[in-house]
């Protein structure tokens, strides 16, 4: 299977900058790039192809589910250039999108095409945030927010140009807006090109500290402070909820699939680890609006905590009407789960 | 159903047989069982609709509106799916009204 990683972030945020950088790198020497556009930066690369936007809308979907026509053809494109012989074999596909793109339509492309997804899979999604501009960008655009709400990593960009109290209050925002991603800084040529695209929840080396990293991270967020973050980008929420007890897998399945087919499109992601009745180890779940990647098997517990976590980041659906719902259809009562707000509370006063 | 679901074996992600190696545990329930246990889920969920759902040889669903109305389908997405088509509306887990009426006989 052929990682994809998709590469969004607003405009002039630093994403074609990236490309150039990674691709120049002995380990992104097998990687093959689809670009909306060519942009002023020129991308000297010899897997590059250009896609011009194109839908198909899907019998039961909404915008994000919508099959990207344009994008299908390329991809398919490509896997017949190889087995022609007209391009080298890749082992690493990347997609740039627009400035203003969503990024979901890619997801679900990628995800639930019947040929590509035998083929390819959705890897880290990466946004490039702008460290002068990407605070104002992410009040002012819903875009914006929405692609940091859906990546696994943001990039903050030029980082050597802005000031350190502008550079404090954008990453506060981002983490509020998604605990879920882990943040690095770039330079233009300085970051974490491993951390960034090869490192994914897939692999068994790494996903435990990448699991334990992210629920830290979601754990050390007081709920006031998300509250404050919704207000001011777009209604975009995030919050976990926490279950003590082992939970039945068939009816989690049942609940988030009819949540998701109603409200997927405000379910920006759902990610978390489950104690599930039915393993007798941690079940990592991960999706992107409606589109759920298959349930990894985890072979132990991140840390000392058995407990389910699920991060939620979305937009204007509260939190205390997933956490009733969610109890209903589990069978639960409240002693079942954690009540993150008697946790909150305490650390805002620690 | 799409035929050419059964022909290519795709299993939907919340079936446990398709991500048997997510899934280890010494009670694990076998595919008949699971698919009962959804069953019985599914149809409470169901039930302020006044719709009912069946196995269908372990592969599909069916499913029964009040009037008689059926649809096989071919796993839990494809069913809200067909719910809303046959109702006229989702079952949304998230509609406090519809909450209420669940309440007390929690799936």
């Amino acid at each position: 299977m052929i990682p994809v990683n998709i590469v969004t972030g607003f405009l002039g945020s630093g994403k074609t900058t990236l490309l150039k950088e990674i691709l120049a790198r002995p380990e992104f020497s097998d990687t093959a790039v689809i670009v909306n556009e060519f942009g002023e930066i020129g991308l000297d690369h010899i897997l590059l192809e250009e896609v011009e936007e194109g839908v198909l809308l899907l019998q039961s979907g909404c915008v994000c589910c919508t099959i990207r026509s344009d994008l299908q053809e390329t991809i398919r494109n490509l896997q017949k250039k190889v087995s022609d012989g007209e391009i080298p074999v890749f082992r690493r596909l990347i997609i740039e999108t627009t400035g203003i793109a969503d990024p979901a339509p890619v997801v679900s492309t990628i995800s639930t095409e019947r040929v590509i997804n035998k083929h390819f899979y959705v890897g880290n999604i990466i946004c490039t945030v702008d460290s002068l501009t990407g605070l104002s960008n992410l009040q002012s655009s819903p875009e914006a927010s929405k692609q940091v709400a859906i990546a696994d990593r943001i990039l903050i960009t030029k980082t050597d140009i802005a000031d350190t109290i502008k550079r404090g209050l954008l990453e506060n925002t981002l983490v509020r807006i998604n605990p879920s991603a882990s943040f690095r800084n770039s330079t233009g040529k300085n970051f974490d090109a491993k951390h960034i695209f090869l490192d994914e929840f897939r692999d068994p080396a790494t996903r435990s500290d990448e699991i334990l990293a992210m629920l830290k991270r979601d754990a050390s967020l007081p709920k006031r402070m998300k509250r404050e973050t919704s207000a001011h980008h777009h209604e975009i929420s995030s919050f976990s909820v926490e279950f003590s007890v082992p939970i039945d897998w068939v009816a989690f399945g049942v609940w988030l699939t009819a949540v998701l087919h109603v409200h997927g499109e405000n379910i920006l992601r759902v990610k978390g680890i489950l104690d599930v009745r039915e393993s007798n180890t941690p079940v990592f779940i991960n999706g992107v609006q409606h589109t759920m990647h298959p349930p990894i098997h985890l072979d132990q517990w991140p840390d000392e905590n058995r407990y389910s976590q699920i991060i939620f980041i979305t937009r204007a659906i509260h939190e205390d009407l997933i956490r009733r719902s969610l109890l209903q259809f589990l069978g639960l009562t409240t002693e079942g789960y954690h009540i993150q707000s008697a946790v909150d509370q305490t650390k805002l006063f620690n | 159903m799409c035929g050419l679901c059964g022909l290519m074996g795709i299993e939907h992600w919340t079936e446990t047989s398709a991500n048997s190696e997510a899934f280890i545990s010494d009670t694990n329930r076998s595919i008949r069982n699971e698919r009962a246990h959804r069953v019985e889920l599914i149809n409470r969920a169901l039930g302020p609709l006044k719709m009912r759902v069946r196995d269908f040889q372990a592969s599909s669903y069916t499913l029964t509106s009040a009037t008689g109305r059926t649809e096989i389908v071919h796993d839990i997405q494809s069913l809200w799916v067909a719910v809303e088509n046959i109702s006229a509306c989702p079952v949304d887990p998230l509609d406090p009204d519809y909450l209420d009426h669940l309440f007390g006989e929690s799936p």
